[in-house]
């Protein structure tokens, strides 16, 4: 499959579940991951999933401006890099936020998240 | 123990990261040409969704960017390991002046660095995106 079809479909399905569904998010993370949230590191599916659950919002929405993505190497990862903007609910603008994925293939020939920073990206 | 003993792997990983970002732009903003270097044939390179492969061409890309000087500022830079290779993902945003130009332009990239034999780091993957007002 196209890899750029392929980070775009797990794009477009991670701000979707984010949107959502935050605790659905957790399925996309393992042991290994890591999140850097505005500087805030955090490790491991549980912990991660706890942050982003936690995030002091209850609705949102993310409209996504660009994807890019490239082969990370031998192991059959895949970059990816996001821009956009994200409404909060009750907000009167839009936040302007930048994101990487490091994405993993997994056995059953989907990916998980492995390295995720995200950064809001002030005027 | 004193504070330097006790620097961990990641603290050790952050100071790389740092290191290499602020060498990156030093080299950009006053000898672009120097950049070539810093990549391998492996290297790809995503300038505003234009995909380049190769130290050769992405050295020539770079170079001919519109504009004789820039000056890079630097908000953020956040690193993080990147596993099944033992390289080291670094995140930057920050804000581009050209040479010119009233306005500063705002933009986020992304490296994956990768060591070399000789102890230091070639950039295996790039993604450059400026963030539009």
């Amino acid at each position: 499959m196209d890899p750029d079809a392929v980070a775009k479909a797990f794009v477009e399905h991670y701000y979707r579940t984010f949107d959502s569904n935050r605790a659905g998010l957790a399925n996309l993370y393992q042991e290994g991951s890591m999140l850097t949230f505005e500087g805030a590191k955090t490790q491991g599916a549980q912990a991660i999933a706890a942050k982003i659950s936690s995030l002091p919002f209850q609705q949102c929405i993310h409209n996504i401006s660009t994807v890019d993505c490239q082969p990370s190497g031998p192991a059959g990862g895949m970059l990816v890099f996001v821009s956009g903007s994200l409404q909060l609910a009750g907000e009167q603008h839009a936040l302007k936020f930048s994101q990487m994925f490091h994405l993993m293939p997994t056995p059953q020939g989907s990916f998980y998240v492995l390295n995720d920073i995200f950064r809001l990206n002030y005027a | 123990m004193d504070k330097e003993e006790k620097m961990g792997v990641e603290d050790q990983l952050e100071m790389v990261a740092k290191a290499f970002v602020n060498h990156y732009y030093h080299l950009f903003d006053t000898n672009r040409a120097a950049l070539a270097p810093l990549y391998h044939h492996t290297s790809m390179l995503s300038f505003e969704g234009q995909k380049i492969q190769g130290a050769e061409e992405i050295g020539q890309k770079l170079a001919q960017l519109p504009f004789e000087h820039c000056r890079h500022f630097i908000s953020t830079i956040d690193s993080q390991p990147s596993p099944f290779g033992g390289g080291i993902l670094v995140f930057v945003s920050g804000n581009l002046q050209l040479q010119g130009e009233e306005h500063q332009l705002k933009f986020s990239q992304m490296f994956q660095l990768i060591p070399t034999q000789h102890g230091s780091f070639f950039v295996q993957n790039d993604m450059f995106r400026l963030n539009y007002g």
